[in-house]
Parts: C-alpha cells; sequence; structure tokens
C-alpha cells in the first residue's frame, strides 16, 4: 500500500531539503553580475579622493578624455540636474566641491577596457585644498570640530526602521554640536538613587571598531538603457524595488522607467540594501549609450564601502551584593561615517531591556565623521551592544562570586516586560536558549577542563546571550497552480540566504503538496510583486507569510473548482496524494493536474488558480542565540585557539533545519572574527591603513573548529508554522562569549575589538586586570 | 591594471639582453605574488614586464657541498624538497609560511627576497644559513652575502640590469639545527607582525656558531649580534637561551603600524627567540 | 601593445586565444574564454575565489599573467567533474547544503580537488589547511569541512571497487 500524502504529511515544512539552486553553484555556472556579458560593453572606474576632508579647487579631464579607447569622463560639473544637496550616501553620486572622506568618487570613466579606464584616471588632474578633519567620533562630537554634514541636512532613519521596526522618540542636539546628526534619551526610574543604594558599582568603557561586512563579491551593477529611455539595471541587491526607488530618487527619473533585474547576489549581510555604485553607473550608461559595467574592486569596498560603525558604549552599573540590578547609565556613541544612516534604537533595547533594570539612563549619539558612511550590518549594532552589556553582567557575576547563568536568568526579560521605549517584549525563547546552553557538558565541566590545561597553555569558557527584535515589511505573493498539478510562486525575494527553499516547504505545506513540485522565482521588478529587502531576519517571517497565505489562498480557489465538478461541499474535500478527494470516498475525486489545465483551456469555464496575499504586519518575533566558547590561549603571543564553538538559537519553527544550521554557523564565523581579527583601521587623517584581505583579516577555515549548533523552537504566535527569523542573532552574541571566555582563561578583562593577539599579550604584560 | 608590454626571454643571455637596454623602464616578473598587486593598487607602473617563466637556470635546486637554490624556485617547491631537511630545515618551514597554498604555489624565493619586503619570510633563515646571492648583470656574475643584500625597505643591491639567478647555501657543520617562527594573528592567510630564524652549529656540547635573524622589527632582514655572541662559546642553557632572547631586543628597530605596535614587536621577538633557539638546539643536537 | 597567442591545454582541450599581454590568468579564462566560474573576490591572492590548478596545483589565477600559463595545463571549475555527472566534492557539497551565495564555492571546490588528490584520506585539520586560503563568509565552513571529508570517503570508496 503506498503511503497516503495529506496537507498534513507531504514533504514540506520541518524537512532538511538542499538548495535547489545547488548544482549550478557548484559548477560555477550560477552568474552573478561580473560574469554577464553584453554586446558593446563598456567598463566603468572611479576616480577616488585621497584625502578625507578637502575642498576640490579644480578638476581637469581634458587629458583623459583625449585617451583613445575612452568613453565618457563624468564630474559632477557634467551632472548638474543632480545637483542637490546630499542626503543620503548614495545622492553622493559624485563629489560636487567638497570630499567629505577618503575613497569618495570625485570623477568617474567608462573605456573599452578596464585598463584604459584606469589609465584615464591617472590622467585626471585634480587640485585639492584639503581641510581639517573630524576622524574619532568622540572629537567630532564636540563644538568646534570640522564639520561633515552640509548645514541643514537631515537625519536618515530608513535603515533603523528596516531594520528593526523600533522607534525611539529623537531630541534635539545642542545646538552647536554640529556632527550629531541623531540622538535619543530614555530614562526610567530614579538611577541616581538605585546607584546610591547599590553595593557594587562598575564602569567599562567598550570599543568596537567599524566592521567591513565581507561578502567575497564585491558592489558590481551593470546599467544599460534602450532607445525608449527605460534603464535596467542588473545588480548585486538584497532588495531590488530599494535599489529601484533610491536610483529613481537619485536620478530624478519616475521608477516605471526603470527595471532592476536582481542578479545572484554574492553574499549582503547589510552592505548591499542601499544604493552605492548603481547612479554613477546608470549615469555613465546614459551619456555612453553603450551597456556599462562596474565592479569595485576589493580595496574600494574596503575603502569606500559601507561598512558597519564603530560604536564606543560606556556603561556603570549599579548592583547590590546578592547580585540585585539597581540602575544603569550608558551612552553609546555612533560613528555613521559621512552620512547619516545608523540603527540607535537597538543599542537601548539591548542594554536597557534585555535584563530588567528598574532605573535607567541611556543616551545614544550619532556622530558625523569624515570616513566611509555606514550601512547595516547583519543585526546592525546588536553585536557590539551585547558585547558590553554581557561583558559587563559576566564581570558583575564575577566581582560578586554568583553563577553567571543565574545571574542572567534572574533578571531576565520575558514576554510582556516593558523595553525600554515602553513596547512590551514579544513571545521569546530567550530564557530556553540561556538555560540550554547551560546544560551543555562544555559549560557544565568547565571547571574540571580549565584546570585541565597545559604545554603553558591557558584554557577559558565563556558563554553569552544576545537577542534580534525580526525587522516587519509589507510584501506579496503568487502561488499560481500549473496545468500538470505543480505550483509556480513568485516573489520579488532576493535569495540570499537560501529562503527559496523554505518559501518552497512553506508554499508545500499550506497547499498540500510535496516540496519538489513548488519552484519559487525571484522576479524583476517589472514582473514581481512588491518585496521587501531581504535583511532584518524578516524574509521567512514575513515573505513566508505571504507565501503561505497565497498558497492557501490557491488551496481555497482548487477546493472551490474541485467542488462544482464533484458536486460536493469545499468542507467535505481533503488533497491526498496530488488528487482532490470527498473524504471518505476516496474514488470520487480530481487530480491536480485536471483543475490545473481546465484553467489553461481554450473556452474552459473554470479559472486559473492564482493565489495572491499582500500582506503588511505589526507583531515581530523576537530571535534570541545563546553562545559557548571553549579556548586555549598562549599567553606569551597572546594567540587563541577556538577549541569548541556552540550555538543555541531560539528559530520558533526549523522549517528547513540544514539552511537554519547554515545561517547560525555562518552567522557565528562573521561575530568571531568581529571577535578576535577584524577591524577597519584609519590613521588620524582618516586613511584606511589596512585596505586589502590580507591585513583585514576574515577568519580562514583554519583558524575555526567545527561549530555545533542546537536548535530551540519556541513557536513566534505570528509566524508561518511559527517560524522566527533566523539571520541575524546567530552574529550577536560571540564577542561577548569569547571576551568571557579570555577572562576566564587570563582573568584579563578585554573591552575592545578584536581582541587581538597583540592585545590579549599586551594585557597579560602589563596586567591590566 | 594599467597597460604594459611583456617580454618572455628563453635564456638568462635573453634577459640580460633585455635589461642592459631596457632595465630601468622595466619590472621582473617570477612568481607575480607580489609584483602585481602593487601594479594593480598602481604602486608600479612598469612599462616593460619581463617573465622569467622561460628561464631554466632559475628554477633548479641543486644538494651537493651545501645547497644552490634557484632564484625562481617556489615555496611549495622548496616547501617539499626533501634536500630541505636536517640543518635546512628552517628554510622550507619559512617557505610554507608564505600566503596561502594558492600563493606558495606560485611565489619565488628570489621574489620573496627581491621585494625587500621587511616582512619576508624566507630571508630570516637564509641569513642566518649565511646564504650568498648570486647576481648575474652586463659584466658577468657577482655574489654577494644575503645579509648584505637588503639596502631599505623595498631596496636591494641590484642594478637596474641585473637580476638575482640563485642563493648558495654553504653547509652549516655536522651539528646544526635551526627554525623559523613568525606571529600572525591568522593561521594562514596572512604576514609576519615578527619573525625570528635561529640556526645554532653545536661543538662538544657548546655553540659554535649562533645565528639569529628577524623579519618585520627593521627595514630590512637583520641580525641580532650581540645576541648570537653571548651565545657563542657557550654550553647552550635555558638561563643563556633568555639571556639571548633579551639581547635579540637590542637588533629590533621596529615601527608602529597597522599590523602591530613597537612595543609587542619587541616583545614577540623575545618570545620566538627564546621558543627557536630552544628548537635549534634540540634539532642541533638530534 | 600587440595582442599575443597563448597556447595552453584547458580543461583538457588544447586551447590558442589571443590575449592582451597585460591581462591576468583570471580575466583570460573570464573575458576570452568564457570561463566564468573563477571570480574575482580580491585580485591580490588573498581570497582564494579565483583559484584554478596550474599543472595540477592550486594557484590564484589573479596573481598571474595569462602569458605565464604558456604550454601549461589549466583546469576550472568547469572542468572539474567529466562531462554530465557531478564530481563526489560538488555531490558532496550539494547534498550538505553547503553553497550559501556561492561566490567562493568553485575556488573552494578547486582546493579541495587538489587537496584530495594529493592527500585521499586527509584528517579533519588537514582538510581545514587545505582549504585555508580561500575565505568563505556565509558557511562558517563547518558544513564545508564535512563535505569534503564525506567526497574523500566516497573517493575512495569509488577507487577500491574498481
Amino acid at each position: 500500500m503506498s503511503t497516503m500524502k495529506t496537507t498534513r504529511d507531504v514533504k514540506g515544512v520541518g524537512i532538511s531539503i538542499p538548495r535547489p539552486d545547488g548544482p549550478e553553484k557548484v559548477t560555477g555556472r550560477v552568474q552573478y553580475v561580473a560574469d554577464i556579458q553584453a554586446k558593446g560593453l563598456l567598463h566603468a572606474k572611479l576616480l577616488r579622493s585621497p584625502h578625507a576632508h578637502a575642498k576640490i579647487v579644480s578638476i581637469d579631464t581634458a587629458a583623459a578624455r583625449a585617451l583613445p579607447g575612452v568613453r565618457a569622463v563624468i564630474t559632477a560639473k557634467d551632472i548638474p540636474h543632480l545637483k542637490k544637496k546630499a542626503p543620503t550616501r548614495a545622492h553622493a553620486v559624485l563629489a560636487i566641491d567638497r570630499v567629505v572622506f577618503m575613497g569618495q568618487p570625485v570623477a568617474a570613466v567608462a573605456a573599452d577596457e578596464p585598463s584604459i579606464a584606469e589609465e584615464a584616471l591617472d590622467l585626471i588632474k585634480v587640485e585639492y585644498q584639503v581641510l581639517a578633519a573630524s576622524i574619532d567620533p568622540l572629537k567630532a562630537m564636540q563644538p568646534g570640530a570640522p564639520p561633515v554634514a552640509d548645514a541643514g541636512t537631515e537625519a536618515d532613519t530608513s535603515e533603523a526602521l528596516a531594520h528593526s521596526a523600533v522607534a525611539i522618540a529623537q531630541s534635539e542636539a545642542p545646538a552647536k554640536a554640529v556632527n550629531i546628526s541623531q540622538q535619543a534619551r530614555l530614562q526610567r526610574g530614579d538611577p541616581a538613587k538605585g546607584f546610591a543604594e547599590a553595593d557594587h558599582i562598575l564602569e567599562k568603557t567598550y570599543r568596537v571598531p567599524m566592521v567591513h561586512q565581507g561578502y567575497l563579491e564585491p558592489h558590481a551593477v551593470l546599467a544599460e538603457w534602450d532607445r525608449n529611455g527605460l534603464l535596467t539595471l542588473w545588480a548585486s541587491t538584497q532588495g531590488s524595488f530599494n535599489t529601484r526607488s533610491e536610483v529613481a530618487d537619485v536620478l530624478g527619473i519616475p521608477e516605471n522607467r526603470i527595471r532592476v533585474i536582481p542578479v545572484e547576489c554574492g553574499g549582503g549581510f547589510g552592505g548591499k540594501i542601499r544604493a552605492l555604485c548603481e547612479p554613477i553607473t546608470a549615469v555613465l550608461a546614459q551619456v555612453t549609450k553603450r551597456p556599462v559595467r562596474y565592479v569595485m574592486t576589493r580595496r574600494e569596498e574596503l575603502q569606500a564601502g559601507m561598512p558597519a560603525p564603530q560604536v564606543i558604549i560606556k556603561l556603570k552599573t549599579g548592583v547590590k551584593r546578592d547580585g540585585t540590578l539597581m540602575a544603569l547609565d550608558a551612552e553609546t556613541v555612533i560613528d555613521s561615517g559621512a552620512y547619516s544612516g545608523a540603527v540607535l534604537a537597538v543599542s537601548a533595547v539591548f542594554l536597557g531591556s534585555m535584563y530588567r533594570w528598574p532605573s535607567f539612563d541611556i543616551r545614544g549619539f550619532e556622530v558625523l565623521t569624515h570616513k566611509p558612511s555606514v550601512a547595516a550590518y547583519r543585526a546592525p549594532v546588536a553585536p557590539q551592544t551585547i558585547f558590553a552589556i554581557e561583558s559587563q553582567m559576566e564581570q558583575i557575576a564575577r566581582d560578586l562570586d554568583l553563577d553567571s547563568v543565574e545571574f542572567r536568568m534572574r533578571h531576565l526579560i520575558q514576554e510582556g516586560d516593558p523595553m525600554v521605549n515602553g513596547q512590551p517584549w514579544q513571545s521569546n525563547g530567550a530564557k530556553q536558549v540561556l538555560s540550554r546552553i547551560a546544560e551543555h557538558p562544555h559549560w557544565k565541566t568547565r571547571k574540571q577542563w580549565v584546570a585541565a590545561g597545559k604545554n603553558g597553555k591557558r584554557r577559558g569558557v565563556g558563554l553569552a546571550l544576545g537577542g534580534w527584535l525580526g525587522g516587519l515589511q509589507p510584501t506579496g505573493a503568487t502561488v499560481r497552480l500549473n496545468p500538470d498539478g505543480s505550483l509556480a510562486v513568485l516573489t520579488g525575494q532576493v535569495d540570499i540566504a537560501g529562503t527559496n527553499i523554505a518559501l518552497a516547504q512553506i508554499a508545500a505545506s499550506a497547499y498540500g503538496v510535496d516540496t519538489d513540485l513548488v519552484r519559487i522565482t525571484t522576479g524583476d521588478t517589472d514582473v514581481a510583486p512588491v518585496t521587501g529587502l531581504s535583511a532584518g531576519s524578516k524574509t521567512v517571517y514575513t515573505v513566508g507569510a505571504a507565501v503561505l497565505q497565497a498558497a492557501e489562498d490557491a488551496r481555497r480557489q482548487t477546493f472551490e473548482i474541485a467542488a462544482a465538478e464533484l458536486e460536493a461541499s469545499v468542507h467535505d474535500l481533503e488533497l491526498v496524494d496530488g488528487k482532490v478527494t470527498v473524504r471518505g470516498m476516496p474514488d470520487k475525486g480530481i487530480t491536480l493536474a485536471t483543475i490545473g489545465k481546465k484553467g489553461n483551456l481554450y473556452m474552459s469555464k473554470t479559472p486559473p488558480v492564482l493565489g495572491k496575499a499582500n500582506p503588511a504586519f505589526t507583531r515581530q518575533a523576537p530571535g534570541f542565540a545563546a553562545q559557548l566558547a571553549r579556548l586555549e590561549l598562549d599567553p606569551d603571543t597572546g594567540e587563541v585557539t577556538l577549541l569548541d564553538f556552540v550555538v543555541v538559537q531560539d528559530v520558533g519553527r526549523a522549517i528547513n533545519p540544514m539552511g537554519v544550521e547554515g545561517q547560525m554557523q555562518g552567522g557565528a564565523v562573521q561575530s568571531i572574527g568581529m571577535a578576535l581579527t577584524e577591524g577597519l583601521l584609519f590613521d588620524d587623517r582618516g586613511r584606511l591603513t589596512n585596505p586589502s584581505l590580507l591585513d583585514y583579516r576574515k577568519l580562514t577555515a583554519a583558524d575555526l573548529p567545527n561549530l555545533e549548533t542546537i536548535i530551540v523552537e519556541v513557536p513566534a504566535p505570528a509566524g508561518p508554522f511559527g517560524a522566527r527569523g533566523v539571520g541575524e542573532p546567530p552574529i550577536i552574541p560571540a564577542p561577548a562569549a569569547i571576551a568571557n571566555a579570555i577572562q576566564n582563561a587570563t582573568g584579563a578583562r578585554l573591552t575592545e575589538l578584536p581582541m587581538s593577539p597583540e592585545r590579549i599579550a599586551l594585557a597579560l604584560v602589563n596586567g591590566a586586570h | 591594471m594599467r597597460r604594459f608590454d611583456l617580454a618572455l626571454p628563453q635564456s638568462l643571455d635573453d634577459c640580460l639582453k633585455i635589461l642592459a637596454e631596457q632595465g630601468g623602464r622595466a619590472k621582473l616578473l617570477a612568481g607575480g605574488t607580489d609584483l602585481l598587486p602593487q601594479m594593480k593598487n598602481g604602486v608600479l607602473h612598469p612599462a616593460l614586464v619581463v617573465d622569467l617563466s622561460g628561464i631554466a637556470r632559475v628554477r633548479q635546486v641543486q644538494n651537493g657541498h651545501g645547497l644552490r637554490i634557484g632564484a625562481a624556485v617556489t615555496a611549495r617547491a622548496l616547501e617539499k624538497n626533501p634536500a630541505l631537511r636536517g640543518p635546512y630545515l628552517a628554510i622550507a618551514e619559512s617557505a610554507a609560511m608564505v600566503g596561502s597554498l594558492q600563493v606558495r604555489n606560485l611565489a619565488t624565493v628570489g621574489g620573496n627576497l627581491c621585494n625587500a619586503a621587511p616582512s619576508a619570510d624566507m630571508a630570516p633563515p637564509l641569513v642566518a644559513l649565511e646564504a650568498q646571492a648570486v647576481i648575474a648583470g652586463p659584466g658577468g656574475e657577482r655574489r654577494v652575502p644575503l645579509a648584505d643584500f637588503f639596502t631599505g625597505v623595498r631596496k636591494t643591491v641590484l642594478a637596474p640590469d641585473e637580476l638575482l639567478v640563485e642563493l648558495i647555501v654553504p653547509p652549516p657543520g655536522a651539528h646544526s639545527g635551526g627554525q623559523y617562527l613568525r606571529h600572525t594573528p591568522r593561521r594562514e592567510l596572512d604576514i609576519a607582525v615578527a619573525g625570528v630564524a635561529s640556526q645554532l652549529t653545536m661543538a662538544d656540547g657548546r655553540c659554535a656558531k649562533a645565528r639569529i635573524a628577524l623579519a618585520s622589527v627593521a627595514p630590512t632582514p637583520v641580525r641580532a649580534t650581540a645576541a648570537e655572541r653571548s651565545l657563542e662559546g657557550q654550553a647552550v642553557t635555558p638561563e643563556a637561551i633568555e639571556r639571548a632572547a633579551a639581547l635579540a631586543i637590542e637588533a629590533a628597530n621596529p615601527i608602529d603600524d597597522q599590523r602591530g605596535s613597537i612595543e609587542f614587536r619587541k616583545h614577540l621577538v623575545r618570545v620566538l627567540t627564546r621558543r627557536t633557539l630552544t628548537t635549534a638546539l634540540q634539532r642541533a643536537n638530534a | 601593445m600587440a595582442k599575443q597567442v597563448l597556447s595552453c591545454t584547458v580543461n583538457g582541450e588544447p586551447v590558442d586565444v589571443l590575449v592582451q599581454p597585460y591581462v591576468t590568468l583570471l580575466d583570460a579564462l573570464r573575458e576570452d574564454m568564457g570561463l566564468t566560474g573563477p571570480k574575482e573576490g580580491c585580485g591580490t591572492g588573498d581570497c582564494g575565489a579565483c583559484t584554478v590548478h596550474l599543472d595540477g596545483q592550486v594557484v590564484a589565477s589573479c596573481l598571474m599573467l595569462a602569458m605565464q600559463a604558456r604550454g601549461r595545463e589549466i583546469r576550472t571549475i568547469e572542468g572539474l567533474a567529466g562531462t554530465g555527472a557531478l564530481h563526489p566534492l560538488q555531490d558532496a557539497f550539494v547534498r550538505h547544503g553547503v553553497p550559501q551565495c556561492g561566490f567562493c564555492i568553485p575556488g573552494v571546490l578547486m582546493a579541495a580537488a587538489a587537496l584530495l588528490k594529493e592527500n585521499p584520506r586527509p584528517s579533519q585539520e588537514q582538510i581545514r589547511y587545505g582549504i585555508a586560503g580561500n575565505l568563505c563568509r556565509c558557511t562558517g565552513y563547518t558544513a564545508m569541512v564535512a563535505a569534503i571529508g564525506e567526497a574523500a570517503e566516497t573517493i575512495a570508496s569509488q577507487r577500491s571497487a574498481r
């Protein structure tokens, strides 16, 4: 007897299914932007400012224009219609009269060959008048610092809204602090009284440098205009509709004149949300009337990409001897680089309301400096914030001789507790992941394991907890029944994390067929329903919900057609093995293929099945992760060997456990890099001193152990099948977990990332505790 | 990369002829792993690139009385060459540390030396083994002790019409052992923050010769001569090693940069000198 | 600057192709021969995305001039498997769900293939060092290492079955 498949037991949600694009990727056949060949293709290069802050006195492009093979040389003068105050980085297509960070584009060239374009850049003469620059954010926020933005430029909070959907009231900046672009203050209770009554007061300042998202594929775009004035962009983007809107806004053309085709994205992690090189490439294509491709070099990516901000967090905590929390005073300074756009709210929420502080005073500042402007990087500002608060919590527990898990557990929030902004915490698995990691043998046996260290190496075990609120964005999806009974799902969602297979599994389970009968298509902006960003850990949570609803809609339509054909009530029907039958009468039925065909027959009176959904959302689903590090450390050289790393994460429901584990592992390794080796290093003139992947050290396979992943499932009430977003939580706790392990090994409390061998060795030599 | 002409000489004589005519505008290309990044970044812009891959002589390793190592032998070939064992092991160790595997299969010992980066990994063990550089030019060949080959950051004694042909490593004696160690934040794909090669030759329980060479702590690879002198003629006790390690710091004149501070680099010189001397002693006595 | 004739073997086929003297092997493969499997992630040999085999050894094709490959044998990801089927490494990568963004994958696979040729039963540490010249930002390497280990077993058992 064959196994009967019903809606409940189809091969859908909850199964590890390899991504269907795997074979194309392992054979090198998948096309990224730089792989696309176009007839008459020109290559673009940008001349970039060598100074962090300078007035442009003159630009002479005559020699560059005269070089054979050069098809266009553009400066701001050539695009006067774009000349306006640049509210965002994307609007600063080419510097007009002032450059505000090293690497800012000043001129653009399109040529027959990349080599010719480079030689043309060499021939452009720019006279600069170098101006004093604001590099250190703490100095930049002082009155009288060299100003970065033009007077009257407004703060850009779109990133914050896209990512965390937490609103915090903005307060006014002091008039003289010209470089403070956003600020907020949140208070509760009476911190002064709390500190006065506390037995233990701890003040620490935590510092995290700018870090790069590190996607392997540099920014790339191919632009072509047709003779009807329609612009097509082949883009490496995390959101084709967002790219379309930004490019339309910058170029001042209607959105319906632009088609954005999202090409396979070779990694984004937040860095490919905002437009960067699309507008200038479109301009070059318009001027030359040829397809133009621009691919950033890695050096340009590091010098002038859109990294994560430098974050400085000053914490003061007051606690009773028994561990009762009394007061928190916190100040977060986020160095946003030359343009506003950092996320301020996340830091306040997790500093002040991951644990139940009865009183707090939390201040946040976004500061502009003469450095490349920032963008999102997987859980923007969360790893930095958790590094601070989870280092602080561990230190308090250590100072007071409290069990560090019990101490955290006692104060940890749960559903309904107020966040710093007064909104209630939604259902979450914070307690579950913390207790799960505390049960891990690596944690339970830590004392014996540490004591067994030998050969002059020191051992340490540390853990930390972190969370993410989960993003929301309206979206759309359609589900069609094909004439052979298979399903076609259409969204505009760019698959950067393996989400398409999860969406297919959701459609399969919701409609009632196996996943291999579902094909997901990511459409371009001309054909797909409007779809949000692939960012903020919200693709499965929101697009998944849209697909779920669209599949249910398609199922309802299918059943209505079947009911008419079978002369039965919709309520008596079931879908089994690709056939809609009357319950209890397996012989009386109609196959999906028949229904599909009827919707596609000449003169047929049966409508085609077209399920659709276009939901908006209000309820977030926070995702928490706890991580544990076991490491060995050479006290002479400061070299850390990470021996074990455990990731425990509440994913609500693992739609595709294999994909979920991939996210957990990849996210963790990114922040292990942030913890140990990564950082963009600027000198006091704002020049990046490590613009290569030799000196910007992403971790290699040889630096890492196998990562252990433990999935916890606390269903999200509004998530599709209970799922929560999974992309962001795993990047959050690692730096704190590793800092805590290093302290366990050495007694030294490191408060600045990366915790490089140098910092560790010198801390031990100099006895910093 | 900006455009350039490419010459493909098939013999040393061809190559010297090209250099004699156009040496001033040319750059020699061996593995390319240092040259191409500098050309891509616009640091170097030669009008002519001369590819050495057609010249057989610079690609050989001969093991007889001492070693002769062709300048265009790759790091990977040296790492795997069975002749680079025993007293010569430190050379293979340093070759195994350069870049990544993908780089080591291209990068050459001559390129590593001629690029003359202070961080060149293959320089310290060759200096510690008292290697001689064989340089060919229009007037024939000359030999220069490798310790005198480097004249500054990215500067050597090579004239524009000369090229490094091979390295001659004299046999260091019966009971000789060495080690090269470096510190890098990552395990692979990295560049030395500091590196130390130590070579000890023992006779009758005492140190007959000590050579200690440092990478990445001065404009050129340097010998720690005071540390060497403190060991020679002495029994190599842990105390003597510790003393030498402290003295090695005197030879270091590092800069503060994004890869490491002066303080950390000096600290590393001491740690790595101690460790390499300890291993060199074990290997010499083995 | 006239184009020069590059004669070499690419994926088992003899090839004569006109290239500019100043282009890298990577650019010649991608732009002149249409083999876009090897990727440029950094252009300076620090990421491994451009990894190809040169006479069976892994090299960073972004650090070689095309003309340096004259007379030599080059294999790219396009030539890793025979016609049709996937190489056991490719198959294991698919089944373990290794590729996420996929950009590093061709380079990693070429590094892994060279490793298994030299060392058919590598330890986990040897696998990690074997692909240490290849940066991946998505996977955290864990699934990658497992897939390479499994492919090594598959290849070994195929060999002993013969």
